[in-house]
């Protein structure tokens, strides 16, 4: 459980976050959400006492992460896959870091099968890959068989092997009851891995829901409708909220009426339907609809 | 690449698993021993410290041995105090540049016990390479010198060996302070090669200026390399204010980097 509570951080005048309140509970993935310079990896830095917060407090499993007495067994964190000495092979590093806690080279060996890189681990961590070095630093992580799992962009330079691989993981992490924070630009990545999702925009949570509320909170669901007569079922439809517009001949994207009215209308008039799908929104339009605001590095939209 | 494994697998227990001191400085070794860096540094200051105990044996021998036998062991530190300081440094600044400092300090969030464990066991790594280096020298240079050590009279022998051993260690928390202070390696090191090389040569230079600036010569005797001479010159009798000046110029910087690690963000 890792429970934030109005946290904030002031770099000089400026706020990289901005009294933010969240939960993360055990027993499901928690996606962090937000553009560049949300302040997720400050937040993520705080919660691990890298940085101290200018306001507020950050505990994990109710303490401080300072006052935790044996915090590699308390909380894997994958920071930047490049938190590593670069001149230190991947398994020495590893030994180092268990070392701290005691913990013996069979679990050194058995975080470098689970994560993979166990043809590299004697070479020296600077000539790794972005995903090789991303492997270790999960494999660094495991290394106390945590209860809580804090990971940065985890996916970040895998190939989709990888990918998949984390995916599986935090979520059999989190179905063992363990608690998952993981942050990830990759839309589609999140609506597949993540339970419960926090959007931040510009230091602040714009969001905090559980994924399918989300989506359906903030986005619209559309329907395809394809029929012979489009144009006789439009006219009977007579829905002010409504908004119709055409696709091709014969078909329309129509929003604000459910599937049944337009299904139930078309029975009675005995107008056939070749199509009536509604197509629901994803979670990179809900996060779009979220965050349009609070982009700070906003691309122009091409004409 | 290799393939992953498909299913996690349980850890082994992790109830025994604890974060203690004795754990740290287990790792601080593991550490500054897996680095090619430290082997580099150990190496460059033994060749330097054996080759120039050589080179002074081999020319003072046919003079008639008129240089202290200890000297001939203990004069190369005027060199090898700054890859002493160095690796100091870059062991702190290493891992700041690399991003290892977040790792280090997220497996050991107390700041303090990370600056103490660095700090005991390179500290040791470099007295246990001087004390090598030391024994090799004499051996070395024992059948080049016509007086040999007097090992009857500690204060001739031991003493100003096992001091210089110690002023070594001293040299090297000198670079562990300021690269803790300063997070950037050649931040550090010039601070280290400053304060050990060039500061005693520009307080020596005002010794041509006239007797107003004498203050200023006076006080190169506060320096660290100075106060390494006193503790390690042989026979030396008054060891007490060398010795609280060397102690300053390690805890200062030890100090400064302490605080700059406490409230700084890493």
């Amino acid at each position: 459980m890792i429970v934030a509570d109005n946290l904030t951080k002031r770099y000089g005048d400026k706020t990289a976050v901005d009294g933010v309140s969240f939960t993360v509970t055990p027993g499901r993935v928690t996606g962090f959400l937000g553009p560049n310079g949300a302040g997720k990896s400050t937040t993520m830095r705080m919660i691990v006492g890298l940085d101290r917060p200018t306001a507020g407090r950050v505990t994990v499993g109710g303490q401080e992460y300072r006052h935790l007495r044996s915090p590699l067994t308390e909380v894997g964190v994958l920071l930047d896959a490049k938190a590593i000495h670069t001149g230190r092979s991947a398994r020495n590093h590893l030994r180092a870091m268990a070392a701290t806690h005691g913990i013996g080279r069979t679990r050194v060996d058995e975080v470098i099968e689970l994560t993979g890189i166990g043809s590299v681990a004697s070479k020296r961590a600077g000539g790794f890959s972005l995903g090789m070095g991303q492997r270790l630093g999960i494999a660094a992580a495991l290394l106390g068989d945590p209860h809580t799992l804090i990971l940065d962009e985890p996916v970040n330079g895998l190939d989709p092997e990888g990918v998949r691989w984390v995916r599986q993981f935090v979520r059999h992490l989190a179905a063992e009851g363990r608690t998952v924070l993981l942050s990830s630009h990759l839309m589609s990545e999140m609506s597949q891995t993540a339970d419960h999702v926090i959007v931040l925009g510009r230091g602040r949570v714009l969001a905090d829901a559980p994924l399918p509320e989300l989506v359906r909170t903030w986005t619209t669901t559309t329907l395809l409708v394809r029929s012979p007569r489009l144009d006789e079922l439009v006219t009977a439809l007579e829905i002010p909220d409504a908004t119709i517009s055409a696709v091709e001949p014969g078909a329309a994207q129509i929003t604000g009426i459910t599937p049944e009215t337009v299904g139930d209308i078309a029975a009675a008039r005995g107008i056939p339907l070749y199509e009536l799908s509604p197509r629901i929104g994803s979670l990179e339009d809900a996060y779009l609809a979220l965050t349009d605001d609070s982009v700070e590095y906003k691309t122009k939209e091409i004409a | 690449m290799t393939a992953l494994a498909a299913a996690p697998r349980r850890a082994t227990a992790s109830a025994a698993h604890r974060l203690s001191f004795a754990h740290l400085l287990k790792s601080e070794a593991i550490k500054i021993l897996t680095l090619r860096s430290t082997w580099w540094s150990l190496g460059v200051t033994a060749a330097l410290s054996v080759g120039i105990s050589l080179l002074i044996a081999l020319a003072t021998s046919g003079m008639g041995g008129s240089m202290e036998p200890t000297n001939v062991i203990l004069a190369p530190t005027q060199f090898t105090m700054l890859v002493a300081g160095i690796l100091g440094a870059i062991v702190v600044t290493g891992e700041y540049s690399t991003g290892m400092i977040r790792s280090t300090l997220t497996a050991e969030p107390r700041r303090g016990a990370v600056l103490l464990a660095k700090a005991i066991i390179v500290a040791l790594t470099m007295m246990a390479t001087t004390i090598v280096i030391y024994v090799a020298a004499i051996l070395l240079t024992a059948p080049l010198l016509s007086t040999s050590i007097d090992w009857a009279t500690p204060g001739d022998s031991i003493v100003p060996l096992a001091l210089g051993v110690v002023s070594m260690a001293c040299f090297t928390l000198m670079g562990v302070g300021f690269g803790f202070l300063l997070r950037s390696g050649a931040g550090a090191i010039a601070v280290t090669v400053g304060v050990l090389f060039v500061l005693p040569i520009m307080l020596s230079l005002f010794s041509i200026a006239g007797p107003d600036w004498m203050w200023v010569v006076e006080a190169g005797k506060y320096l660290p390399v100075s106060a390494a001479g006193s503790l390690t010159r042989a026979g030396a009798s008054d060891l007490v204010e060398p010795a609280l000046t060397m102690a300053g110029w390690v805890l200062a910087p030890l100090l400064l980097g302490w605080i700059a690690l406490r409230s700084r963000d890493a």
